[in-house]
């Protein structure tokens, strides 16, 4: 269950994804991603649960940014676990992503 | 400076016989040291021993195109008084090499009275004798205006060449022996100079250096310079520099630069910041004009990461294998000029690529009316393709010459082949490589190239790392490293085509190792390339994380359709 839920929290799109996002599991966190976008909101990425990410992973989180770009939203990452921050580090991607430290700060954030 | 020796009064002395004067003149020529003093004294000597009026030195200059008084002795001094070549009775005594006498001024044609008109002098009569060494006229020695109305004798004009070979000679000699000390000096400081900067550039003693560089330069001493050292952690410090201007000056900002760096390169990690010092210090010393455009950065062998800056230098050459080469422009401006110049460090991961850096005197390498031009140098470095990148710059500059290429500029050229960091990772893995002893053999699998057997694979490579002994993070990036491989195998080697693949986990002394086979055809390592980082977009990320991860990642070479063998090796801390 690579994507564990996708819900709406003042005003923004929370997908919360878990577990190990690889090649295989990567193409729905891609599909969950786009869709979520299709609302139009900016789209909170919560990580917490995500025990293993690797390169097909990391590709899916950096089209999703890219696809809210382009359409004025932003996609920010939540409660990046120990793991995902590694990751996002070797890729030097730690500060392409806006990342915040929980959800509720997250949604604290002035929005834009 | 010592009082010069005054001649021998020869009046007093009743010094007449032109001999004694000749010797006493010699002596005091040889044993002075302000030629302009000994001859004035001479001539005043002359003026009183002749009994006239005012006597003159005349001397060519440098041009051949005027006769300028050195010393004058008489009631006006005209010395700097500058007369044409071939003009007056002097000019005349030049040309013909003879002496000349003149018993009245006004009524010869020759006579230059520009002189007369202005000093107020009224010249009589004139006696006037060529000095010359060997064939070569320097200019002329005159006497005006006898005292006693007579005109010069037989015995005046013997007295007169006399003072004017002695002269001539000593002269001659004063210049020579200036221009030898001048240029002793000279040579001295270049040659100081040129040694100060050979001892500035590396050794270049290892040949299987993934880093080499050459500088050629045109005069004995250059403007340009390079270098590149390792820091205690493996990262080469790099840096290659043009000084605007050519000569002394130009090499001893060369210099400075280069020690700075070679000093300031040790400790500043950050290649913007360390421009950012270096422009400082340059600023603050340069002369007018003068400034140095740089290229300095740090790069990790053992991963490939390079950082650098570049200060209006020749753009960097990237070249990938099976790509087309590159350039990398920068924008901020050459060292020196402003001293609140901003530098950025710049950064990507070489993955086998060539780093190639050089100075305008190779792109500028010409024939005829053609210019090599960066173009010219990518194709060039190929000439020894397959050598060792030290050999493969000296290809470079022989096949340049061997053609008839001409430089009009120092040439210098710095490389980085980080293929060859590669191979020298691979091959002390090969000779690291111990045969695993059938004991650390922990397991093997045998599962389809397919994505989702990769959830299965994992817990068992976790379970062998954590009997290894590693911690939980490593454990974790032994796991990400494998999961990445074998999707490659999945993409790139099999296309999403069916296929099988083979894992061999191996226990080994210090550490663990997996071999990662598949059956396809052979994938050229080179060719599995990671995207550039910077340019962001989804890809394939994976070849980057193994480097980083894992200690060594080699392709085991295996026949011709046997598949690949990929070797991972992640050693305990």
């Amino acid at each position: 269950m690579a994507v564990a839920s996708v819900t709406e929290q003042s005003g923004r799109t929370v997908v919360a994804l878990s577990g190990e996002i690889d090649m295989e599991e990567a193409p729905k966190v891609r599909r969950a991603l786009l869709d979520s976008l299709k609302q139009k909101r900016d789209v909170l990425v919560d990580l917490s649960q995500v025990t293993y990410i690797d390169s097909s992973g990391i590709a899916s989180l950096i089209e999703g940014l890219q696809a809210a770009r382009k359409q004025k939203n932003d996609l920010a990452l939540v409660s990046v676990s120990q793991r995902a921050r590694r990751v996002l580090e070797l890729a030097r991607l730690d500060k392409v992503f806006t990342i915040h430290a929980d959800l509720a700060t997250a949604l604290a954030a002035a929005k834009g | 400076m010592a009082e010069p020796n005054p001649i021998e009064a020869p009046v007093e002395n009743g010094l007449t016989d032109p001999l004694e004067f000749a010797a006493a003149l010699s002596r005091s020529f040889a044993q002075t040291q302000d030629i302009d003093h000994t001859v004035r004294q001479a001539l005043a000597q002359i003026v009183a021993l002749l009994r006239v009026e005012a006597g003159a030195i005349f001397l060519l200059d440098e041009m051949q195109a005027n006769l300028v008084c050195r010393a004058s002795a008489g009631p006006v001094d005209v010395t700097g008084l500058s007369v044409p070549n071939g003009s007056g009775i002097v000019g005349r005594a030049v040309a013909e090499d003879s002496i000349q006498v003149v018993e009245h001024a006004y009524q010869d044609q020759g006579f230059f009275a520009e002189a007369d008109r202005k000093t107020g002098f009224v010249t009589r009569s004139i006696l006037a004798a060529p000095m010359s060494v060997g064939r070569s006229a320097i200019g002329a020695v005159e006497v005006l205006n006898k005292q006693n109305g007579k005109p010069f004798n037989t015995k005046d004009q013997n007295l007169l060449r006399v003072v004017a070979a002695s002269s001539a000679l000593a002269i001659s000699n004063a210049r020579m022996a200036d221009r030898l000390v001048a240029q002793e000096r000279l040579q001295r400081e270049v040659e100081l100079a040129a040694e100060i900067q050979r001892h500035l550039l590396p050794a270049e003693e290892d040949e299987n250096s993934p880093i080499s560089g050459l500088l050629r330069p045109i005069q004995e001493v250059s403007g340009d310079f390079y270098d590149h050292f390792e820091l205690p952690d493996g990262t080469i410090a790099f840096a290659i520099g043009d000084v605007s201007g050519k000569g002394l000056n130009a090499s001893l900002l060369m210099s400075q630069t280069a020690s700075l760096f070679r000093c300031l390169g040790k400790t500043v990690r950050d290649p913007a910041r360390l421009m950012s010092i270096l422009n400082r210090e340059i600023c603050a010393t340069v002369s007018r004009g003068m400034f140095v455009t740089m290229i300095s950065g740090l790069y990790e062998p053992a991963t490939g990461r390079l950082r650098f800056a570049n200060a209006g230098h020749i753009p960097p050459l990237l070249r990938r294998p099976n790509h087309r080469s590159v350039e990398m422009p920068a924008d901020s401006p050459p060292l020196g000029i402003l001293p609140g110049s901003k530098y950025e460090t710049e950064e990507v991961n070489l993955d086998g690529a060539q780093f190639i850096l050089c100075t305008d005197g190779v792109t500028e390498f010409r024939f005829g009316d053609e210019e090599l031009g960066t173009e010219g140098l990518d194709m060039l470095i190929d000439t020894a393709r397959g050598k060792p990148i030290a050999q493969r710059l000296n290809a470079v500059v022989e096949e340049l010459q061997r053609a008839g290429w001409r430089s009009r500029d120092d040439l210098t050229l710095l490389a980085i082949d980080d293929g060859m960091a590669a191979r020298s990772v691979e091959q002390r893995a090969e000779s690291e490589r111990d045969t695993p002893d059938p004991s650390d053999f922990l397991f093997g699998l045998s599962f389809p190239a397919d994505p989702k057997r990769l959830k299965l694979v994992r817990p068992a490579i976790r379970a062998a790392a954590e009997a290894c002994g590693f911690d939980e993070n490593e454990t974790d990036d032994v796991l990400l490293a494998a999961g990445e491989a074998i999707e490659n195998i999945i993409v790139h080697a099999y296309g999403n085509r069916r296929g099988e693949i083979a894992l061999a986990v191996h226990r080994m002394a210090d550490g663990l190792m997996l071999r990662i086979r598949d059956f396809a055809p052979n994938v050229d390592p080179a060719k599995i390339q990671p995207r550039k980082l910077e340019d962001v977009r989804p890809g394939g990320l994976g070849t980057h994380f193994i480097r980083a991860v894992m200690d060594d990642a080699t392709f085991i070479p295996l026949p011709d359709g046997e598949g690949n063998l990929l070797e991972l090796i992640k050693r305990k801390r």
